[in-house]
């Protein structure tokens, strides 16, 4: 066996003999890189949603309940009038209870095709880029919408019932979405701080329980390096460990959460899947930076003691 | 191979004057007995030599090295040219006789390959080729010395240090071990044993260097040596 696979293996022997500090160690590690992962997929998410709302510029039109099929058409051309529309899709009430039934199944709708169809007629809008950029503009074409009547002779013959928009919900989730990253990076470093030390304090123990074989390395001519090695091995597998139970833990935890929004929210989800390998790569890099890091903290004052000192005698 | 030039050694944590202004030289090939009374400066003495401390002032050449100009990373491959033997033997007790002695060539990086055949050959010459597979603790004090001898020597060193070998075994044991010293000396390497055992330094009759309270005060390869 050559030295360094002698050396591996001793890595391996510390992280096994010295295994409760070293679960405690990963434990840490692992809430480290879940909550690092958890803010990634979140901010992913929530730029997607907004890129999506603002792709098909969706803000939806609801008319009164009792309109009829005829004044639904016939309304479409005072909402397209409105300034900045510039596209208005009637959406018919079968098409939109097919929408819903997608979503919660056949039996709720089971008597509720032709005249029992509980949705209004409504539609769909788009506005111009200028609008979908200028908050303030948006909303008084929102607030233009929601007074829009149907007069023919002077008779009011159906109004807009409500407008919904998608924007409100991806502004907040912006905004939420930046709060959640601030959070994330001072909550990541306190807890990468903390791991740090708790590795470095991990392969302290280790060492201190191998300082007789560390005195004897250092009295037949070990170089620092060799003597080094076996618990920079230790901190990389602790860090290695934690990277590919963390890729794991974040793997189903994101595909529970993703598959519960998907009955809510309807926009295209960046699944786990499809980052996976860019969050492994990247939690391995940081898992072993993390851990070859804590344990050079802890090895560097130790080698500089010679002889009885490493004793403590 | 071993040159000390007025070495002086002041502890800066109680100021202690270890060593005064000691000038020595052991030539390659040489067996030197350090004799002298606990506190006298033997351990500030080894300690200079293996590194493990500078001196305060003076100057100290070990096998070729000058120990003032050697760098912390270069301090390794000093001590591969010394092997030492400790009086409480430091063995590793988890590791079986085997293993203790191929440690010490793991460490300096040498290849299984190489150990397999270098280590029972090492065990042979101080007679412990039956005990290969025992542990520390199965074996008596004079045999766990030995253990520590092979382990100094496997690495073929130039110099051989003995701090106080014979100080936890029994008078019988304590003359074999001199005895197995003496005859890794006759295949060239440089011994130096530190004791206090004056009877056993008479009946080897090598060179003897006595050390009282930091300073060399006799050593039998002056002319004008009276011995102790």
């Amino acid at each position: 066996m050559s030295s360094f696979g002698y050396l591996v293996k001793e890595g391996f022997k510390n992280l096994f003999n010295n295994r409760m500090m070293s679960l405690a160690s990963i434990g840490v590690l692992i809430s480290c890189l879940v909550l690092t992962g958890s803010a990634v997929l979140l901010t992913v998410n929530v730029s997607n949603f907004v890129d999506t709302v603002s792709d098909k510029n969706l803000t939806n039109v609801y008319l009164d309940d009792d309109m009829d099929h005829l004044h639904a058409v016939a309304i479409g051309q005072d909402i397209l009038a409105v300034e900045h529309v510039v596209d208005a899709q009637l959406v018919e009430k079968d098409e939109a209870m097919e929408g819903f039934r997608e979503q919660l199944g056949e039996d709720i709708f089971q008597n509720m095709t032709g005249k029992g169809n509980p949705f209004p007629y409504s539609y769909r809008i788009s506005v111009d880029a200028e609008t979908m950029q200028n908050v303030e503009q948006y909303d008084k074409v929102v607030e233009e919408l929601k007074h829009v009547q149907l007069v023919r002779n002077g008779e009011v013959l159906g109004k807009v019932a409500s407008v919904s928009s998608h924007r409100d919900m991806a502004q907040k989730l912006t905004s939420l979405s930046s709060l959640i990253t601030m959070m994330s990076f001072w909550i990541i470093l306190a807890l990468a701080v903390i791991s740090l030390f708790i590795i470095a304090n991990t392969i302290r123990m280790t060492m201190f329980s191998h300082r007789f074989e560390i005195s004897i390395m250092k009295s037949v001519g070990a170089t620092n390096t060799f003597v080094r090695i076996p618990f920079i091995i230790e901190g990389a597998m602790i860090g290695l460990i934690s990277a590919v139970v963390s890729v794991g833990v974040l793997y189903f935890l994101s595909e529970g959460i993703i598959a519960a929004l998907k009955s809510i929210l309807k926009f295209n989800y960046t699944p786990f899947t499809d980052v996976i390998w860019y969050v492994a790569g990247a939690f391995i890099g940081a898992g072993v930076i993390v851990g070859v890091l804590g344990s050079l903290l802890s090895i560097s004052r130790f080698l500089k003691r010679e002889g009885n000192e490493i004793l403590g005698w | 191979m071993i040159e000390f030039k007025n070495v002086s050694k002041v502890y800066s944590s109680n100021g202690a004057h270890a060593l005064d202004n000691v000038t020595l030289s052991i030539a390659k090939g040489e067996f030197v007995f350090i004799v002298g009374a606990s506190g006298a400066g033997k351990s500030t003495f080894l300690k200079l030599i293996m590194r493990e401390e500078q001196p305060t002032s003076g100057s100290i050449i070990v096998n070729d090295m000058y120990l003032e100009r050697l760098s912390r990373r270069k301090v390794p491959y000093l001590r591969r040219t010394m092997g030492i033997v400790f009086q409480d033997f430091r063995l590793i007790s988890k590791m079986t006789v085997y293993e203790n002695v191929a440690f010490a060539m793991r460490c300096v990086g040498k290849k299984t390959a190489t150990i397999k055949k270098r280590v029972p050959y090492i065990l042979d010459l101080v007679g412990l080729s039956d005990k290969a597979n025992d542990h520390p603790t199965e074996l008596s004090g004079g045999e766990q010395q030995r253990v520590s001898l092979a382990r100094a020597l496997v690495n073929n060193p130039e110099l051989i240090i003995a701090d106080e070998p014979t100080g936890n075994i029994d008078p019988e044991m304590s003359y074999e071990i001199i005895e197995l010293l003496s005859e890794i000396n006759k295949r060239g390497t440089t011994v130096l044993v530190v004791t206090h055992e004056h009877e056993l330094v008479k009946s080897f009759g090598k060179r003897v260097i006595n050390i009282e309270d930091g300073r060399v005060v006799a050593d039998s390869a002056d002319e004008e040596y009276i011995a102790i």
